[in-house]
């Protein structure tokens, strides 16, 4: 058991652990590990076990000097405006440190979550997760807000490096303030033979969300990512997502799922083949709920080796109107057909979730389409 | 139970069925009989009221209850069920996610083995489902929704031999079974092959030509003749 486990084991409100467990918090006893960062805090960084650490963010750069060539290793503080003028405001970073020693088979989920509780609030977070070789784990995240934040300004850089032959799979849910502005960038690199599943779940409103992300692939390694995305009416949510497959063998699929009740969604991705034998795949879905709002999918391919296979489909449409009258006519109301519909073209079934937050997911999805999200 | 009185249907501005006089009493069982295009699936569709079969003359009537300017799903509710030909595939939702909406969870369970479906409560609704399957699941549907009128569009077309028996069983049971409260079903039922005639005692058939009924008489005798004579109505 690490060292940081008794500084940090601070207790949650009951609001906190309520609002929490609605984007996958569980007791801490019951996972390997939990993090939870409350506004500029990092209340809790708890392991329960041998082989996987976490602590805040500062602990792991004097702890371990390593880490200091992890941090900002993957993107540049000045790579965007908004990231330089936020690294500057910032003397000291929050965030927290995971890591996974090498071999390590995690028993149940390392849990890590940020809640802003300060409304019009501003965080600024920077998070390194590090999956040794050959390590196992399942990773859920989630960001949330109590029921009175609205408005606020959530910034965050994630770095993460699963290493060679490691098995990460995740899922991440966000249950942010309607009113607020979220810009989250990620980097990942995934090593030679490692194995990554990462889903992502964004279904509550907010004002506008920018998503930049970048994924590394390596020799043999593969890399499985869906994200779930709904866009209510007064939502604008971007992702600038790309992928390198920068060795013989990686090999990606990127599956996103759209829809928008009256929301905006603009989903730029990028495959890049750098290595003979990468095999890519990229896939946009979108489903229009309205005829206001926008799905625009733009799918983009890039190959730098003529052994490089880089497919991928995009496609944007309405509730089908047959599916719909089916539903109908089985006795379903229209507001129950169209949730079914919905579901099943976001195709949780496909999806990782663990299945004591499934039903929840499901309940999520409900009240988003009801604006009551 | 179920009245049609002097209905015509357009879809656009093609008119599809003209002046249809048709009723189904408290626990009678009807079958419409006639050829490709004769107009029998567009007569369920103007009763359960889909797209884009529109009504432009005459009226339904559903215990009583004239349905002109009711939705879909209104209708569901008053206690049509529609055994469709050709439902779409739904993908992504299970049997038993469907069932669960329908809050039919445990009919699911009790009644798939009657159909042979006790394996398909984890696939997508009709997706990669032979034609076969899509009827028996049709069929199946309908005790998950529990309709007082049933409406079968050809349920035994293109299931194989060894499935007749267990669609035909199912429609009976169906058929048989008592209302909500308490009185009999109707049923309104189409059929190419005939072959359900072996399983359901129909009260009364109807031959079907251009959008119109063109006779009415025992079902099994009017198929004998169809058999026969073709689509042609039987002498007087």
């Amino acid at each position: 058991m690490s060292e940081s486990i008794a500084d940090r084991a601070g207790e949650l409100s009951g609001t906190e652990e309520t609002i929490l467990r609605e984007v996958g918090y569980d007791a801490p006893a019951s996972r390997s590990a939990t993090a939870v960062l409350i506004d500029h805090d990092l209340r809790v960084a708890s392991s329960q076990i041998d082989g996987v650490e976490i602590m805040p963010i500062q602990e792991a750069l004097m702890r371990y000097d390593w880490v200091q060539n992890l941090m900002f290793n993957m993107i540049a503080p000045d790579e965007n405006e908004l990231l330089r003028q936020s690294v500057e405001l910032l003397d000291d970073p929050i965030g927290h440190f995971i890591y996974v020693h090498d071999g390590t088979k995690v028993p149940h989920p390392i849990q890590t979550f940020t809640v802003m509780e300060r409304p019009q609030g501003r965080q600024f977070t920077h998070n390194i997760t590090v999956i040794g070789k050959d390590a196992e784990v399942d990773m859920i995240s989630g960001a949330a807000v109590p029921g009175n934040v609205h408005a606020g300004h959530h910034v965050s850089i994630e770095e993460t490096y699963i290493r060679d032959g490691a098995r990460c799979r995740g899922v991440s849910i966000e249950r942010w303030g309607s009113n607020m502005l979220v810009d989250s960038f990620s980097r990942s690199e995934v090593g030679a033979g490692a194995e990554v599943v990462s889903n992502q779940i964004m279904l509550a409103a907010l004002r506008r969300h920018l998503s930049d992300s970048k994924t590394y692939i390596g020799a043999d390694a593969s890399s499985n990512e869906q994200a779930i995305i709904f866009a209510p009416q007064g939502t604008k949510r971007t992702f600038e997502l790309e992928v390198f497959l920068t060795a013989e063998g990686a090999r990606s699929e990127h599956l996103a799922r759209m829809v928008s009740a009256g929301g905006e969604i603009i989903n730029n991705n990028l495959l890049v083949g750098q290595a003979p034998g990468t095999n890519g795949f990229l896939g946009c879905d979108g489903l229009m709920l309205s005829s206001e709002g926008e799905i625009v999918a733009t799918p983009s391919l890039k190959a730098a080796s003529h052994e490089s296979m880089l497919s991928h489909e995009a496609s944007v449409g309405m509730i089908d109107k047959d599916k719909l009258a089916y539903l109908m006519a089985s006795g379903l109301s229209e507001d129950r057909a169209r949730d079914l519909i919905v579901q099943g073209f976001l195709n949780l079934n496909d999806v990782y979730i663990p299945d004591e937050m499934r039903a929840q997911v499901t309940d999520m999805i409900a009240a988003a389409q009801s604006g009551g999200m | 139970m179920l009245e049609l009185r002097d209905l015509s249907v357009f879809v656009g501005d093609k008119p599809i069925l003209h002046n249809i006089d048709l009723k189904v009493g408290v626990g009678e069982v009807h079958v419409l009989l006639g050829p490709n295009g004769s107009g029998k699936s567009s007569v369920l569709a103007a009763i359960m009221g889909l797209s884009p079969f529109e009504v432009t003359r005459g009226s339904i009537l559903y215990r009583d209850k004239d349905l002109d300017g009711l939705g879909i799903d209104e209708r569901a509710a008053l206690g049509l069920g529609m055994a469709f030909q050709r439902p779409p595939e739904l993908d992504g939702v299970t049997v038993e996610e469907f069932a669960a909406a329908l809050d039919a969870s445990r009919e699911l369970t009790n009644e798939s083995a009657l159909l042979n479906m006790e394996d398909f409560a984890q696939r997508d609704l009709m997706v990669g489902f032979s034609g076969g399957e899509i009827k028996r699941w049709e069929v199946l549907k309908l005790f998950l929704q529990d309709p007082d009128f049933l409406l079968f569009d050809e349920p035994e077309s293109g299931v194989d031999l060894e499935h007749i028996a267990a669609i035909g069983a199912a429609v009976r049971k169906l058929v048989s079974k008592p209302a909500k409260d308490g009185s009999k079903r109707g049923a309104l039922l189409i059929t190419h092959t005939g072959l359900i005639l072996e399983h359901i005692d129909a009260d009364q058939g109807h031959l079907m030509r251009d959008g119109k009924i063109i006779h009415s008489g025992a079902p099994k005798d009017l198929f004998k003749h169809i058999q026969k004579q073709g689509y042609v109505a039987p002498a007087a």
